[in-house]
């Protein structure tokens, strides 16, 4: 079978409106911290990782960073392909506004038609794993040979429900995310909008060699270890490698009391070494369904351009894990998880070609 | 592609009057909490399981859903709910598409690969679902609550005797209004 090379990434995140200034501002170990009052009320506020602004409403300001990124990853060699757009939230800012209902189609219209685009269009929907799962669905179509370019597009613009759903059920974080932190308290949301285009047909630094879906609806708000340590096995099985042949996990490492710890017995259980961990929530907020490509978007430019994260808060030791405070010194092979809503524990895994 | 049967369905298109009565004999209780959209949701699919003969899926398995306008309600509630401050949690939770398939994962004790999509083609789906799944085939879903409701549910397995023509099951799987918006 060919090859899936990802061969062009557009990031505006809080860090930065491109990829490479979102790495300039890492590697500053710039703090992009705004504050968002939660939804009537005036003045309970959380911290959340906000993207500079543009003027306009929700649909002009998505507009704007979507053709910023897409730019950015060249997606207009890839218009004849499939695009996948990865979301949790939707249009949910612009209803607020009045200015959309929900209608799936409607929105991929929108964004396809700002995209000019000509190929099929996916709207791909499982909460936090949103962009991993619509990785793996490109992957997947590419590999079979249906198509031969695909942008996965993660959306995630700020909005009041989203917002005011992750307060309501008590999961934000009143001050810093801290992954894997003993002082760990919470999530800590952002937006942002990410793309990665892949081909089978132009080669690249960076091919995607697969992932695993486990999706265990025992626990619908929260990770299991089962289900990690099965997403990690599947992972493995599918691309063909032993768990020694990993060199790297971007983890997903939110900051949750709950899920950290569940994450962490995870790794130790699939892995007899756990490789090193790296995690990107403190710099760009958990962007819930764009976080898979947002965070590959800037590890992969981390690893190219030798910029690392810093962690300001003392790791939790009972968890048995620790996030690496440097980069490995080679990275052939790296996996890169997400573990969110909906019971849903996503991986992918790529390697350097 | 690879040649798929149809082993088991469910059309119901509007569902029956009763289909709530049927859904607590189905699962042996009420539902409690989880949004008209999901209580369709997971009425087909029981259906649908059983009329293949399955109680859960196979581990290699995928379960793909798709709809319209999915979790429209529930938003509209939560969004109205936000008049007075924060959604209440579990209206938040049924905002998201992809609860639809944690209930089920839970309701078959089944863990494995799933997925929500919207498409504008039914065939793209089919592609994409075609393209991913193992050998253990697919469950295929449709569900919507706009016109008196919907939960149309296909499974589909590849090498295994067909029970329903495959063409005529496809085509009336996703209803022609979901095809509206061409892109």
């Amino acid at each position: 079978m060919k090859p899936v090379y990802l061969v062009g990434s557009g990031l505006a995140c809080a860090l930065g409106l491109t990829v490479k200034t979102s790495l300039t501002a890492l590697s500053q170990g710039r703090d992009a911290a705004a504050t968002r009052v939660l939804p009537g009320e005036s003045t309970t506020c959380f911290p959340y990782r906000a993207m500079a602004d543009v003027s306009g409403d929700w649909n002009e300001r998505a507009r704007t960073f979507i053709r910023r990124v897409a730019l950015e990853a060249r997606a207009e060699k890839a218009r004849d392909g499939a695009l996948f757009l990865a979301t949790s939230s939707f249009d949910i800012g612009a209803m607020e506004q009045g200015a959309a209902v929900v209608d799936y189609q409607a929105f991929a219209d929108q964004v396809a038609n700002c995209l000019q685009w000509r190929g099929p269009v996916y709207v791909l929907s499982t909460a936090c794993t949103s962009s991993l799962n619509a990785m793996m669905a490109a992957h997947a179509l590419l590999r079979s040979d249906e198509v031969e370019d695909a942008l996965v597009l993660g959306v995630e613009l700020s909005n009041q429900l989203t917002l005011g759903g992750f307060a309501a059920l008590q999961l934000l974080s009143p001050g810093r995310c801290k992954p894997f932190g003993r002082d760990r308290d919470g999530l800590v949301l952002g937006e942002s909008i990410a793309a990665l285009r892949f081909s089978t047909r132009e080669a690249s630094f960076w091919c995607m060699l697969g992932g695993a879906n486990v999706v265990d609806g025992r626990q619908p708000t929260s990770a299991s270890v089962p289900a990690v340590v099965s997403m990690y096995q599947k992972a493995l099985a599918n691309c063909g490698l032993t768990a020694d042949a990993i060199d790297l996990i971007k983890v997903q490492a939110a900051g949750s009391p709950g899920n950290d710890a569940i994450e962490a017995q995870g790794l130790r259980d699939s892995f007899e070494v756990v490789p090193p961990l790296v995690s990107l929530k403190t710099a760009i907020g958990h962007t819930m369904g764009a976080s898979g490509a947002a965070e590959v978007a800037l590890l992969i430019a981390c690893l190219e351009q030798g910029v690392w994260p810093t962690y300001a808060d003392v790791v939790d030791a009972t968890l048995g894990v620790h996030l690496a405070t440097q980069a490995p010194a080679s990275v052939r092979r790296f996996m890169a998880s997400i573990l969110g809503f909906g019971g849903g524990h996503a991986t992918v895994v790529l390697e350097r070609a | 592609m690879k040649a798929l049967s149809v082993t088991g369905r469910c059309l119901a298109s509007p569902p029956p009057a009763d289909w709530r009565e049927q859904l607590t004999q189905l699962l042996g209780a009420k539902p409690r909490r989880i949004g008209n959209w999901a209580e369709l949701g997971l009425y087909g699919a029981m259906l649908c399981l059983a009329d293949a003969g399955e109680k859960t899926l196979p581990l290699d398995a995928t379960l793909m859903l798709t709809s319209r306008r999915g979790t429209y309600a529930a938003t509209g509630a939560a969004l109205a709910q936000m008049g007075d401050g924060l959604p209440m949690p579990l209206t938040f939770l049924q905002t998201q598409p992809s609860q639809l398939l944690a209930l089920l994962s839970a309701q078959m004790d089944w863990m494995g690969h799933a997925c929500f999509l919207a498409t504008a083609q039914p065939q793209d789906l089919l592609r994409l679902a075609n393209a991913q799944m193992g050998q253990d085939g697919v469950l295929l879903g449709c569900v919507d609550e706009m016109d008196g409701g919907s939960s149309n549910w296909l499974r589909l397995r590849p090498d295994a005797p067909e029970k329903h023509d495959f063409s005529a099951s496809f085509l009336a799987w996703m209803p022609p209004a979901s095809v509206a918006h061409g892109v």
